[in-house]
């Protein structure tokens, strides 16, 4: 049982990872391989203020909004010339731009950090929940994840800006022409996606660890979140990231670390092959 | 109202319009009639900005609209019902209807009540989601998420498009209580003879280029022009 739940822990993180790259593909058609050196940017950016001895509060606020602000960032000068295309056009144009992007950020991480990792290894008590046996860490993280997507889902529910994001991924041109400022949507989901990121590395680091060299990972994890949950659902990634979470934790748990890559690729592959628009896409 | 001169516009290479002008009058119907590729549609992209105009200008009320985006140009009142309606298939109708008067936030139940007042069809389906609608309430939801915002000017590109000849007469009727209450109109359209029974003024485009202009009248009443310009249509 208490893999599970750290599975379901591990499955939070990931969704809070993982939303931000399917929202900003929905919205902007864009696929971001830098998203995972964006998280980890937040990561960093904490990291160093626990390091400068600021409390450790602060520095992950601030490492969340430096991942935001990198993100947005990105959006305004590197995304520019792919958003002034259309279609395959523009997505080829970004993975091209972002992946440059993920190579010069890993390069800078590793060369100018190479030694900072986040990780403060908070006291961490295990209590007993339900005669589980779990670390508060994970509860924590788990807690952290939770309050994290149910803002975002107030956010997107509550306000006109992300009633208008939600409408702009069913159809951007009819977006425009009721009046959405598509473009700024397309910023303020960037900023969004950062920020959520920039939460997950910080979660991480906080309880468990978090590394210059994890930005790859991050993308890759949330890539095949992306393509189980189906690139336009938030309750499909949500509920996809719960599952490879449990598949990870478990195969770590009974069959070794060596395997869980192959078994998430192998789940995502399956997927493809059975609902190639992901558990929960639209139906046409 | 509305002013275009000498506008040229397109995708890649292919300028699909080419130096069009043409005016609407204020409380007017205006028609824009030409076959399929005459460059209608380029047309009413580049009025609303969802195509960037090459050259020329076009000015409404008397301000330029140069370089705006679609949604600077809905806040100034001119709302675009494409041919392809745009709806939000998974959002209900009172959803699609809601999002139309995003630009417009106040005073939304009065214009609700409105726009169901004259599509009570709508009314009746309000939380079936807008992708579940036949080809003709769809239509009428685009129309009517159209008007959510309140636009003086109305863009409608090809509204018959898809409909039973019943219900393409139905619509007209629909449209010229619009233009009764005082909603300018520019309609583009294929099928000439619905066109001409609400709009006075009359261009026909051909190949990117006016190839005539005049009133309705002009054209319902000589065969000539008709073949000329429209096919026999």
């Amino acid at each position: 049982m208490g893999v599970i739940l750290d599975g379901l822990v591990l499955g939070l993180q990931l969704a809070l990872l993982s939303v931000g790259i399917v929202f900003v593909y929905g919205l902007g058609g864009v696929l971001n391989l830098a998203h995972g050196q964006v998280a980890v940017a937040g990561g960093l950016v904490a990291a160093l203020l626990v390091q400068a001895r600021q409390h450790p509060a602060v520095a992950g606020v601030v490492g969340v909004l430096a991942a935001g602000f990198l993100a947005l960032g990105m959006d305004r000068t590197l995304l520019q010339p792919a958003y002034r295309r259309k279609g395959e056009e523009r997505l080829l144009l970004a993975l091209i731009l972002t992946l440059g992007a993920s190579f010069a950020l890993d390069g800078f991480y590793t060369f100018r950090y190479p030694n900072v990792a986040l990780s403060l290894r908070l006291a961490t008590p295990s209590v007993e929940v339900m005669g589980i046996t779990v670390r508060t860490a994970s509860l924590a993280v788990g807690a952290l994840s939770l309050a994290t997507f149910g803002l975002l889902l107030a956010f997107l529910k509550g306000t006109r800006l992300g009633k208008a994001i939600r409408c702009i991924i069913q159809n951007e041109a009819g977006a425009w022409l009721c009046g959405v400022d598509v473009d700024r949507a397309r910023s303020v989901t960037l900023f969004l996606s950062g920020l959520l990121a920039g939460v997950a590395a910080v979660g991480q680091g906080f309880f468990s660890f978090l590394g210059p060299d994890m930005g790859p990972e991050f993308t890759i994890l949330s890539l095949i979140v992306a393509v189980v949950g189906g690139v336009r659902s938030l309750t499909g990634t949500f509920l996809a990231s719960l599952l490879l979470g449990v598949v990870n934790a478990a195969l770590s748990y009974w069959v070794g670390t060596y395997l869980t890559w192959i078994a998430l690729l192998a789940v995502a592959v399956a997927t493809l092959l059975v609902r190639p628009e992901g558990l929960l896409a639209y139906w046409p | 109202m509305l002013d275009v001169h000498d506008l040229w516009a397109g995708y890649g290479d292919v300028a699909a319009v080419r130096g069009v002008s043409l005016r609407v009058a204020e409380g007017e119907a205006t028609a824009v009639l030409g076959p399929n590729g005459a460059g209608k549609t380029t047309l009413f992209r580049a009025l609303v900005g969802l195509v960037r105009p090459r050259r020329g200008r076009v000015r409404f009320e008397g301000r330029s609209l140069e370089g705006l985006r679609p949604h600077q140009v809905v806040r100034r009142g001119i709302a675009y019902v494409a041919a392809e309606r745009e709806l939000f298939p998974q959002l209900t109708v009172l959803e699609n209807l809601e999002l139309g008067a995003y630009a417009r936030p106040d005073g939304l139940r009065e214009r609700l009540a409105a726009v169901f007042d004259l599509f009570p069809r709508l009314a009746e389906r309000k939380s079936q989601r807008a992708g579940t609608l036949s080809g003709g309430e769809q239509q009428m939801l685009a129309i009517a998420r159209a008007l959510m915002g309140k636009p003086k000017l109305l863009l409608l590109d090809e509204p018959s498009t898809g409909l039973a000849p019943r219900l393409v007469a139905e619509l007209y009727r629909r449209l010229d209580l619009l233009r009764r209450q005082g909603v300018t109109i520019l309609l583009a359209e294929q099928q000439v003879g619905a066109a001409l029974s609400l709009c006075s003024r009359v261009y026909v485009l051909k190949n990117g280029t006016l190839a005539f202009e005049g009133d309705s009248s002009d054209l319902r009443g000589s065969s000539h022009l008709h073949s000329a310009y429209l096919g026999g249509a």
